[in-house]
């Protein structure tokens, strides 16, 4: 037809070599990331659906059965409507698990490998005839054009291009975390071809054969015919299994699976081709009927399945051209797409079970060579299918072929996804029984013409007939058989704890309730060490490395909870990498958990809770209602003013609220899914002896922190009922400080005690005062005497009771001192009364010349009573006094801020014994030699300041064993406060 | 989170209506795109929900 084979294998190659050029660009970073994962750049990745029979094909497949063909854009359309709710759960999980396939996808749900082995082996055999498929349009499309027949090689070369790009651009990574940008970008740009070329063919006879709508019109009335081939084979019963193979094709078709999940570059894109992808496919669905009528129109002479080509060709070079590469890129997408989808699938259940790399062996690059030994592998079987029987058959007869075989995974999907009770024995049962149907009565009478299963044709009261025209009873008869079996088997035949904890993580709507064991590794360096066994040392450390990063927790965590994650997140990682199967194997072998009775594990808590929050937004209802109830409570108990620490029942902790943080100084983050034993000292011992032992409450409990004195009070209580309801869940402790308490407290009772002795040194006073004033009188009398013994005797008695007068004075002042406010509260001005203290010191003529240095700056004021203030400094002032010995002077010095004068008396003297100083301000309590003080002083003191709502510390020594430091707080005076008070 | 019961609603109901619906389509006459129409509708639908609905779930 005007076009020779070697024009036409050079447009190939020229359209390939475009293909290897966008991949290229893209990979080499030359297009921008926004752009590349643009959701149309995904939806139209999808495009890969349209195979060459979507563009050849479904035209041929419009004029034998009418309006069935839209079956095939209309089904995997109504898959990807209901995108939200059928295929973000897969997302979901083939993301969170790092699954690459449904054998990925089966493997990890049913936890077997034989279950991955199998699903490869019947998706392998079902993708042949469509892989084949490919191959055939190419080459006959080059029949079509060339006129002449297709020399068997032109296919193989094609093969090998194929297979070249997709070692090149779609295995150049290992694991499934890393996306093939450039071959997602290629396939996007060839479904962008399509739909241009497959358009413009459409537009061609739209408007060059009927000169546009109305044209079309005006012919189909003049030709009523057309429309009822179009209508009449929707009455025939074959359009239920059509749009249910074609809807179930988005997830059980493995180039649809690939481009979808693996190689989904933004989740969020798949909202978008929720109608995005079924308006591409409803642009490429209409064209088919106003190619179809154009073709038969202008009478084009080649085969229905060709009339794409025909009628192009029919207009002029170019348009064929534009159909042939339209072919090419339905064709080459799939082939790239699927081969890459079945070599992972491979891979991952045919090679790797049976033989892994040496530990000194670089594993990734293994892998990458195994994979792309495993591509040209599949194509050549691929070729070999088509050189043998492919070529032979219709693209409806090998299209049929395979649709069938892959419905065979819905009720392992449809189970996987919605019924936890499924289980291996019932999936590999249905599996075998659908796949054997299907061999028998499909596959082996289109390869073998005129052999018929005829024990399975009578049951089904079919007669003897060509296998295309009965495959959709066949189809749902093996699917019905298939889903029968696999209930009944999986009702009767038991699940293994691990099948249904996959279970639970798969399906739709369920959360994973995951126990907590202990694993023997006790931190990263043993998860390394282990392993290193099977990986060899540098891959084990790089993807421990690449799972804590993942994780964000360092290489120092020893958590078990932290380290049960990273567990879990090595299995997801590996999984991307080996395959679930050998990845789960392999962690089992190589991480385990220690041996423990079903009684000591419980549930991981804050892991359901992590979780809960992920799926905060997916929860509506009452389920959105009562997580809004957990989330109060939880933030209840968070943010309680006392501290809180919820054990598990092997003592791991659970909880550990804010106030916990404020009073250890550590960490809830730090401290959750860790024990007991890895808190710091004092903490550990502390909560270990009172989680151990058998009293619930320590009313008070002293602890030293960072040097100082901490009084706590600790609560515990069990918690009844775990989640599973059977068991104790563990207990929690509450702690509360109680040092303020503690202090105020003490100084409750020394008030207390001070207004005692008060009342007692008034009552003494009294008591004794008036004894003393006669005595002294009477010693008066004696004195003056002419026996000079006598007057020496009486002077001393009249010494004596000075003494003791001074004394019961002290008392008198003592005990009108506490208790009461200040009669006077006026400005005080701080450096005048030191001032006049220090000069009532002076006039003292029995005290020794002491050199006072008054610093406190003039202007600084402080609110009170001036002569209690006065008393203050001359009580302290004389103690300085007392104490030094030597001729350093008594420094006093004052600071503000906005609300509190502080005001030091600093000496440089024999200081205070550290035993003395607790009691220092107690009534009684001296260091002065016996006669030298009453002890009286610091503690009126002490009652004036308080009296003053001030404070008064002591510390000694300051400098070289020596000196003394008084430091007063009082209030300090300023107008605006005055006014106000 | 009824999800699934939605969805085996939403099979089930397409299921049973769909004798009426090929049925429809058939009768169509010279109005052959009627079908696609109804497809557009659903793109619509489909469109103005994702727009409408925030789908944190990712």
């Amino acid at each position: 037809m005007g076009f020779s084979f070697y024009q036409l294998f050079a447009i190939a190659v020229g359209y390939l070599l475009f293909l290897f050029l966008v991949a290229w660009i893209t990979d080499r970073g030359y297009l921008p990331a926004r752009l590349v994962r643009h959701p149309v750049v995904y939806v139209l990745s999808l495009g890969v659906f349209c195979s060459a029979w979507a563009i050849y094909g479904s035209v041929g497949y419009a004029h034998q059965y009418g309006y069935n063909y839209v079956a095939y854009f209309l089904g995997i359309s109504g898959a990807f409507l209901l995108a939200p709710i059928l295929l973000a759960p897969i997302l979901r999980l083939t993301t969170t698990y790092q699954l690459g396939s449904l054998a990925d996808l089966f493997a990890f749900r049913f936890r077997s490998r034989a279950a991955g082995a199998l699903t490869t082996l019947i998706m392998l055999a079902s993708m042949l005839p469509l892989l084949s498929l490919q191959i055939k349009a190419v080459a006959e499309s080059m029949e079509v054009l060339s006129g002449a027949p297709e020399p068997m090689n032109i296919a193989a070369w094609f093969c090998g291009l194929i297979t070249l790009f997709a070692i090149l651009f779609g295995a150049r990574h290992a694991t499934a975390r890393e996306k093939h940008e450039g071959l997602v970008v290629a396939i996007a740009t060839e479904s962008l071809i399509k739909l241009l070329a497959f358009g413009a063919v459409a537009l061609i006879g739209l408007f060059d054969v009927f000169d546009g709508p109305a044209g079309l019109s005006a012919w189909l009335e003049q030709h009523p015919e057309m429309l009822a081939r179009l209508y009449f084979p929707l009455q025939d019963g074959t359009w239920h299994s059509l749009v249910l193979a074609f809807f179930v094709s988005a997830v059980v078709m493995p180039h649809m699976f690939y481009m979808a999940f693996t190689e989904n570059l933004n989740p969020r894109a798949l909202i978008t081709a929720s109608w995005g992808l079924p308006l591409l496919l409803l642009g490429m669905a209409i064209c088919v009927p106003i190619i179809l009528w154009a073709a038969l129109h202008e009478q084009v002479a080649t085969p229905a399945d060709y009339f794409t080509l025909g009628l192009s060709h029919n207009f002029g070079g170019n348009g064929a051209v534009l159909a042939y590469i339209a072919g090419l890129a339905g064709a080459s997408g799939m082939l790239i797409v699927a081969t890459l989808a079945l070599s992972a699938m491979c891979l991952h259940h045919f090679v790797l079970p049976l033989r892994r790399p040496q530990p000194g062996e670089d594993l990734y690059q293994w892998l990458l060579w195994a994979r792309r030994i495993l591509i040209g592998v599949i194509l050549a079987l691929a070729y070999v299918f088509y050189a043998w029987t492919g070529h032979r058959h219709t693209l409806t007869e090998l299209g049929v072929l395979s649709f069938v075989a892959t419905l065979q995974f819905v009720p392992g999907l449809v189970g996987t996804l919605f019924w936890p009770m499924a289980n291996r024995f019932g999936l590999f049962a249905g599996l075998m029984v659908g796949f054997t149907i299907w061999m028998l009565t499909l596959v082996i009478p289109t390869i073998t013409p005129g052999w018929q299963f005829t024990p399975l044709l009578e049951l089904l009261d079919i007669r003897f007939a060509d296998p295309a025209s009965i495959w959709h009873t066949i189809a749902l008869f093996s699917v019905g058989a298939n889903g029968v079996v696999f209930v009944l088997v999986s009702l009767f035949t038991p699940t293994s704890p691990a099948e249904q904890g996959a279970a639970e993580a798969c399906a739709v709507d369920s959360l994973r309730r995951p126990y907590r064991w202990e694993l023997e590794a006790n931190d990263v360096d043993d998860f390394i060490q282990s392993l290193g066994d099977p990986l060899g040392a540098v891959t084990a450390q790089r993807e421990v490395d690449l799972a804590l990063r993942d994780l964000n927790l360092s290489r120092s965590e020893t958590r078990p909870y932290a380290l049960r994650r990273l567990r879990d997140q090595l299995e997801t990682n590996l999984s991307g990498l080996l395959g679930p199967s050998v990845a789960h194997q392999m962690v089992d072998d190589h991480l385990p958990y220690k041996p423990q009775g079903e009684e000591e594990t419980s549930e991981d808590i804050q892991f359901i809770e992590s979780r809960l929050e992920q799926y905060r937004n997916r929860l509506s209802g009452l389920a959105a209602e009562l997580d809004s109830l957990r989330r109060f409570h939880r933030q209840t108990l968070l943010e309680l003013p006392m501290g809180v620490v919820s054990l598990g029942q092997d003592g791991e902790i659970i909880g550990w609220n804010l106030a916990m943080e404020t009073l250890t100084g550590i960490s809830g983050r730090r401290m959750v899914g860790s024990r007991l034993a890895n808190l710091p000292q004092p903490w550990r011992a502390l909560f270990l002896e009172f989680a151990m032992g058998d009293i619930s409450r320590i009313p008070q409990q002293q602890i030293q922190v960072d040097g100082e004195s901490r009084w706590l009070s600790l609560h515990k209580s069990v918690i009844h009922g775990s989640l599973d309801g059977e068991r104790d869940a563990g207990q929690v402790i509450v702690v509360e400080d109680i040092t303020d308490l503690r202090a105020l407290e003490s100084r409750l009772a020394h008030n207390e005690r001070l207004a005692s002795i008060g009342r007692l040194a008034a009552g003494v006073a009294h008591e004794i005062g008036n004894p003393v004033t006669a005595i002294a009188c009477l010693t008066q009398n004696l004195a003056h005497g002419s026996d000079e013994e006598l007057n020496q005797n009486a002077d001393q008695i009249l010494a004596q009771t000075r003494r003791i007068s001074r004394i019961v004075e002290s008392l008198v002042t003592f005990s009108h001192s506490g208790g009461h406010s200040p009669s006077e509260e006026v400005p005080v001005a701080v450096h005048d009364v030191a001032d006049e203290a220090i000069a009532l010191l002076r006039l003292d003529p029995d005290r020794k010349q002491q050199a006072f240095d008054n610093g406190i700056a003039t202007g600084i004021e402080v609110r009170g009573d001036p002569q209690r203030l006065l008393q203050v400094f001359v009580n302290l002032l004389t103690n300085a006094s007392d104490a030094t010995d030597n001729s350093d002077p008594i420094c006093l010095q004052a600071s503000t801020d906005s609300d509190v004068v502080t005001i030091t008396v600093e000496d440089r003297g024999h200081g205070i014994r550290r035993e003395l100083q607790d009691t220092l301000f107690e009534p009684f309590v001296t260091s002065k030699p016996p006669g030298k003080g009453t002890g009286l002083g610091l503690a009126l003191v002490y009652s004036i300041i308080e009296d003053h709502h001030g404070s008064i510390q002591v510390d000694s020594p300051i400098v070289h064993d020596r000196g003394t430091r008084f430091t007063l707080k009082l209030p300090r005076y300023r107008q605006s406060t005055q006014v106000q008070s | 989170m009824y999800t699934d019961r939605l969805l085996i609603i939403f099979i089930l109901g397409t299921y049973l209506l769909s004798p009426v619906i090929i049925e429809w389509w058939s009768d169509g006459g010279q109005a052959w795109f009627r079908p696609f129409l109804v497809w557009l509708f659903l793109i619509g639908l489909s469109y103005w929900i994702a727009r409408s609905r925030d789908f944190d779930g990712f």
